[in-house]
């Protein structure tokens, strides 16, 4: 140990610090400013980004002793006096915040590029410097686009003129509509906003685990002795101490928070150590002694439809004598026919590898008991069905479980499964009676996965020759990894989420999951869809080249009306399909250049739709899928409680927004509790794109029943007559005066003789959908569509694509804040086109090889185009103020439309994800070939 | 037993090389550290003792005469874009700069850093666990390569990108060791073994790097990368073309130690090319396929010279 001297934001600190020790572990452990962010240690992300001596550096890969008199700027030191610096109010302003968990870093490394940068330069130029300048810090959440903007206006010192409100809604609202920045964003960009990992709990223990180097293995033994001979160990947990399964599916309880027999992949957790000190636990880890006993690995799909031998199948229960966990099959119309009457066919078969989330925040919990039973603070998108697990799993009743969301750093449905760690911290702190700590390395991050399946799926359609699609089949096997997660339900929505946005008769599909021996697959954001929708995409984009009919008119002919059922039966109400692809044509400028451009310049178009929330349950009951409390006190201020998660999408905000319009008040007098199982009514969380119109349309149920005891109490006491009351501008008055409240003296009525009112709100599905086995999946109260032009360049000679420009439209009904959809619906291009361009998950013999932000390729922002959004409104009959999703349903076009557009430069059909620079290079030269012989 | 943790700040090389020869069981010295912490993280670094050097102002100065350039090799990536001698005369070790990792990171990377970079590969830059898991490599102490399964010899790739430019402008460096100075051409450094790539005595230090004057007439520069940004090289070439007609090609990322061939402008170029191509030795280890990164050696090379014939033009 060495002592240092440290100027910390103008604080100075005489501190004790390991030779070797980092500075992002002083500034955030022993000076406990959290403000800066450890999302991957390699210095490959840029979260952890501060000042030393007025010079940016990575904070995580910088030796604190070499800073010893230095002096250090974090981001808790922008504010001045708690104002907002300019830049850090330009992110507010400009929706640059989503998450918030790149934030701070992003901001330090802006602070320090703009005195480089010449305000003189053109726009383009200074754009371009500014992309260069934070192309080492990577957001999974916005796309660039929005911080680029920030720091533009930050340099400028100017405002760009506020267009004139393209958000014009059919009927004039009050804050819906309004583009506005979060609620929580000012918190986000001071770096004061807790995140699982800044949450310390006094005397907490600190966890760590020992994973499996094997694939596939019996565990025959065990041995923790030398372990527990480290001073600090304080308890090792292994499997048979947690003998009750788990998973988030009911028909898929696979799942044991400690492998307990084998392992089943790489990666998998095999015993937990609980220690003074997470070094002192990983040392723990070194020296637990497991001895395994190699079983066959089964790596692909095609080796886990193979006959599996005598206890070589990775899960014992199933039906099938291989690894095969679930098959569907629906079909619809007569596809035999359909394909007959087909005058033209296309059958392609594509391959996809698998997408990791890549939300920048690891997992992180901190548990802890007691009197009240287990608390558990984490990074979770779904605290409900968390709640369930751990009651189940640790065997306490539900009423002893608490789960508290706080800030999350992206989910993206990475974080919507109950997770291992989390049961086994909970675990821990029972066993130890002392709170218990864990943090995912970005490793471990990688490792727990439940990212997009790797898939394999053959798809074909029939048209007629004047492009009317006549059938459609599809045939796909996704890999699931080594445990069910979500699976079931992705195995459904890769065959039923085909049935729209294009009207179809004739419609089949069959599609199965395997296990793997690799970290388990499950839900990501456009679940299920995401893959199929590229295939069809693919599919209708040759054919439209082999009938002579242009993209985009080929999928106008096929659309989907509104107020229809597809052929299997969903409810399409609000549809915008049309004006989203009218709107990215004529943006695109798509009549004038489509098919004009020279050899290696394309343009791609694709189209999409996908669930507003799922209609049903996961765990079949009863419960409403949101609730919402309301509590308005005698201070006027209206407290929403919902179990909603807001991960980063603005969720709470737009909560806010709702009860702001419904009463006419300003936000100053709205509060958001949520994600917390003790104070938060039971939400159903932030998954399936449900939260803004389930527990939106619950908040909006509450207000309204809240304005009714308003109402009630204020016209009784003025002689009113209820329904002449307006609620507009924090007053109640009506249209004649006779009545005119303030806010303040409505409320004193209504809590007059009684005190605080609360009231409650819920949102319950329709019946929905036919009643066909497998009709429940996919099923939603509305449904979202959208599409994408986008514009790439390809390199002939190295094969290497360039998205130069991505234009996209998305039908969310109504914008309840347009700055959070644009916000959502960047990120989502912005996600999209790493899956097609540069990210996977590669395995070497079952062994994750890119777990890290180095070689798991996030596009950075000089990969990024600046993306073009347009919100497309079709005022949903059933939405909260016409609203519906906007986080997942846009991802699906991207994807598909970049790969069109590189057919379109390059006459190379893409069937495999990510597109590939040497795959396109060949056949680039066969196709060459090709028309030589033709010429000849 | 663990051995005792250091972090030694030094002012002067006198002091660096004192410490090195003091601590020469487990030591390595630092000046940006930002290859070495993440190597460390990932436990391939395990030295007990860090000498610091980056506080050294002798190692930091830029100067040049009528003949020569000299970069003090602890001149950050960054620092050197803000040098207007070197943006006119070498721009396209600028470029090679500007290629290495991100912005951030170059604020505190040092050319000689750069220079000194350890070799990669997707078998070897990757966590203690891992490694274990994988079954360890020859670079880290196997017995086997997993990316080629031979036994012999590692084939980590090399990648350091401002090594390339420089050795194909003929620089040289300064080399502080214990017993001497001496300047030895940049390309002499390196030994193509993968496992322990450098020539170089472990206590010496790099003073400087010393560019000729006056000799270059153009050079191009190119890499291969997957992002636009944080990336380490897939593919670097650098060709020089010589006052005197001569021409230098260098490509890295292709072997474990970067691949030269010297010709004149009147050569077969193509022939050039193959000589690199034949000497390289790419295995499975990078995110582009091995035949790849083989076909993309021609294909930069060749726009590599187009681009300077448009300019002779």
């Amino acid at each position: 140990m060495k002592q240092i001297s440290l100027n910390i934001n103008n604080k100075f600190y005489n501190i004790l610090v390991d030779e070797h020790e980092l500075l992002s572990n002083v500034i955030r452990e022993k000076i406990g400013l959290t403000g800066t962010k450890i999302g991957c240690e390699q210095g490959s992300c840029g979260a952890c980004t501060v000042l030393v001596n007025n010079k940016a550096v990575l904070s995580c890969i910088t030796p604190a002793i070499s800073c010893d008199k230095a002096e250090i700027t974090t981001i808790e030191a922008l504010a001045e006096n708690g104002k907002l610096h300019k830049l850090q109010k330009k992110f507010v302003e400009k929706g640059a915040i989503q998450c918030g968990f790149c934030t701070p870093g992003m901001v330090m490394t802006a602070i320090n590029l703009v005195p480089e940068l010449n305000k003189n330069d053109s726009p383009e130029k200074l754009r371009q410097q500014i992309k260069e300048g934070i192309s080492g810090n990577l957001c999974r959440c916005t796309g660039y686009k929005k911080i680029i903007d920030a720091i533009v206006e930050y340099t400028l010192d100017e405002s760009y003129k506020q267009e004139d409100s393209k958000f014009n809604s059919i009927k004039k609202l009050k804050t819906v509509g309004i583009p506005r920045p979060y609620i929580e964003a000012e918190s986000k960009v001071k770096g004061e906003a807790e995140f699982a990992d800044d949450i310390y709990i006094k005397n907490s223990l600190h966890c760590k685990f020992l994973r499996s180097i094997y694939p596939h293995a019996e565990i025959i033994e065990i041995d923790t002795s030398e372990a527990y001979k480290i001073k600090g160990v304080r308890y090792i947990a292994i499997g048979n101490e947690l003998p009750i399964t788990f998973g988030v599916l009911p028909i898929s309880q696979d799942e044991n928070a400690i492998a307990i027999k084998k392992v089943r992949y790489v990666g998998e957790i095999v015993a937990a150590v609980a220690a003074d000190t997470e070094e002192i636990a990983a040392k723990a880890c070194q020296l637990i002694k497991v001895k395994y006993n190699p079983i066959k690995e089964f790596l692909t799909i095609d080796e886990s439809l193979a006959d599996a031998g005598e206890n070589e199948k990775i899960h014992e229960y199933g039906k099938f004598n291989n690894n095969i966990q679930k098959k569907a099959e629906l079909r619809f119309g007569d596809q035999q026919q359909g394909f007959k009457d087909s005058e033209i066919t296309s059958r392609m078969s594509f391959e996809f590898e698998g997408i990791n989330h890549g939300f920048t925040e690891p997992h992180a919990s901190t548990a802890f008991w007691d009197e009240n039973g287990l608390t558990i603070n984490t990074a979770t998108q779904v605290p409900h069905y968390l709640h369930r697990a751990l009651a189940k799993v640790l065997e306490v009743p539900l009423s002893r479980v608490r789960v508290i969301k706080p800030y999350i750093g992206g989910g993206f449905g990475g974080k919507s499964d109950p997770f291992a760690h989390e049961i086994i911290v909970a675990y821990l702190s029972r066993k130890t009676g002392k709170p218990v700590k864990v943090r995912l390395s970005r490793e471990e991050v990688f490792l727990t996965n439940h990212g997009r399946h790797p898939t394999k799926m053959t798809v074909e359609m029939g048209f007629s020759n004047d492009g009317i699609i006549q059938a459609l089949d599809a045939d796909v096997a996704i890999d699931g990894g080594a445990y069910g997660s979500f699976g079931v339900v992705t195995t459904y929505y890769n065959g039923v989420l085909l049935q729209a946005p294009y009207k179809l008769s004739n419609f089949g599909f069959r599609t199965y999951r395997v296990y793997t021996n690799k970290p388990q697959c499950g839900a990501m954001r456009g679940h299920g869809a995401v893959n199929s929708r590229f295939a069809v995409e693919s599919i209708i984009d040759e054919i439209s080249y082999k009938i002579k009919i242009d993209p985009c008119e080929l999928r106008m002919k096929n659309f989907l009306d509104s107020n229809t059922l597809t052929v299997g039966q969903y409810r399409i109400t609000s549809n915008g399909s049309r004006e989203s692809l009218q709107k990215v044509m004529d943006l695109s400028d798509w009549k004038n250049r489509f098919g004009k451009l020279e050899k290696g310049h394309g343009l791609g178009v694709a189209c999409g739709f996908f669930i507003s929330g799922s209609a049903l349950p996961i765990f079949w009951n009863e419960l409403p899928q949101s609730v919402v409390h309301l509590k308005l006190d005698f201070d006027g201020r209206v407290l929403i409680s919902s179990g909603s998660s807001d991960i980063g999408q603005g969720s709470d905000t737009m909560l806010a927004i709702i009860v702001s319009e419904v009463l006419g008040i300003s936000m100053e007098n709205i509060f958001v509790l949520a994600g917390d199982t003790l104070l938060t009514p039971v939400d159903f969380g932030s998954y399936s794109s449900r939260v803004t119109f389930m527990a939106g349309n619950a908040a909006k149920d509450a207000t309204e029943n809240l304005k009714k005891e308003i109402i009630a109490s204020v016209a009784n006491q003025k002689h009113a007559i209820g329904k002449e009351l307006n609620f507009e501008n924090d007053r109640i008055f009506t249209n004649d005066k006779s009545v005119d409240l303030s806010w303040m003296e409505a409320v004193e009525i209504l809590t007059a003789k009684r005190g605080a009112v609360s009231v409650s709100g819920k949102y319950i599905s329709p019946k929905l959908g036919g009643d066909f086995k497998g009709a429940g999946a996919g099923l939603s109260p509305s449904y979202s569509f959208g599409a994408c032009v986008t514009e790439v360049k390809v390199d002939l000679e190295t094969g290497q694509v360039d998205v130069i420009n991505i234009w996209g439209a998305h039908d969310c009904g109504k914008a309840i804040n347009p700055l959070a959809v644009e916000g959502q619906l960047e990120g989502s291009w912005h996600m999209g086109m790493g899956q097609a361009v540069s990210e996977q998950m590669k395995y070497y013999k079952g062994l994750l090889l890119n777990n890290n932000f180095l070689d798991y390729k996030i596009p950075t922002s000089l990969d990024t185009p600046d993306i073009n959004s347009n919100i497309i409104e079709t005022m949903d009959p059933e939405g909260p103020f016409g609203a519906k999703e906007s986080g997942e349903g846009a991802i699906h076009p991207v994807i598909p439309a970049i790969a069109n557009a590189v057919y379109n430069a390059v006459g190379v059909r893409i069937t495999k994800l990510p597109i590939c620079a040497e795959d396109i290079l060949t056949k680039i030269s066969q196709n060459d070939l090709l028309n030589n012989k033709i010429i000849q | 037993m663990t051995n005792e943790k250091k972090y030694i700040k030094t002012s002067t090389i006198a002091d660096a090389i004192s410490e090195a020869i003091k601590n020469s069981n487990s030591f390595r010295f630092v000046a940006g550290g930002t290859d070495i912490f993440p190597n460390k993280f990932q436990e391939n670094d395990t030295s007990d003792c860090f000498i610091d050097i980056a506080d050294i102002e002798e190692l930091k100065q830029i100067t040049y005469t009528k003949d020569y350039l000299n970069i003090g090799a602890l001149t950050t990536l960054e620092t050197l874009k803000n040098n207007e001698f070197i943006a006119q005369n070498f721009p396209t070790l600028l470029e090679a700069a500007n290629s290495v990792a991100s912005p951030v990171i170059r604020k505190s990377a040092t050319l000689g850093g750069n220079l000194l970079c350890e070799n990669r590969c997707h078998f070897y830059n990757q966590s203690a666990w891992w490694r274990q898991a994988a079954g360890h490599c020859l670079k880290c102490g196997g017995d086997i390569c997993l990316a080629n399964g031979g036994k012999k010899y590692c084939f980590s790739k090399f990648v350091s990108d401002t090594a390339i430019a420089l050795i194909s402008f003929n620089a040289k460096i300064e080399i502080v060791s214990p017993e001497k100075t001496e300047f030895l051409y940049l390309e002499e450094i390196y030994s193509g073994d993968g496992i322990q790539h450098l020539l170089l005595e472990k206590s010496s230090i790099i003073k400087s790097i010393q560019i000729p004057l006056n000799i270059i007439y153009k050079s191009v520069f190119k890499k291969l990368q997957q992002r636009k940004s944080l990336e380490f090289s897939s593919l670097t070439t650098c060709i020089t073309v010589f006052k005197d007609n001569k021409i230098k090609i260098v490509a890295g990322a292709i072997a474990p130690k970067p691949i030269f061939v010297v010709g004149a402008l009147k050569d077969d170029f193509s022939e050039l090319i193959t000589s690199i191509a034949k000497n390289s030795k790419i295995v499975e280890n990078d995110s582009y396929s091995r035949v790849y990164r083989k076909n993309m050696i021609r294909v930069l090379l060749n726009r590599s010279i187009k681009e300077i014939q448009l300019t002779e033009k």
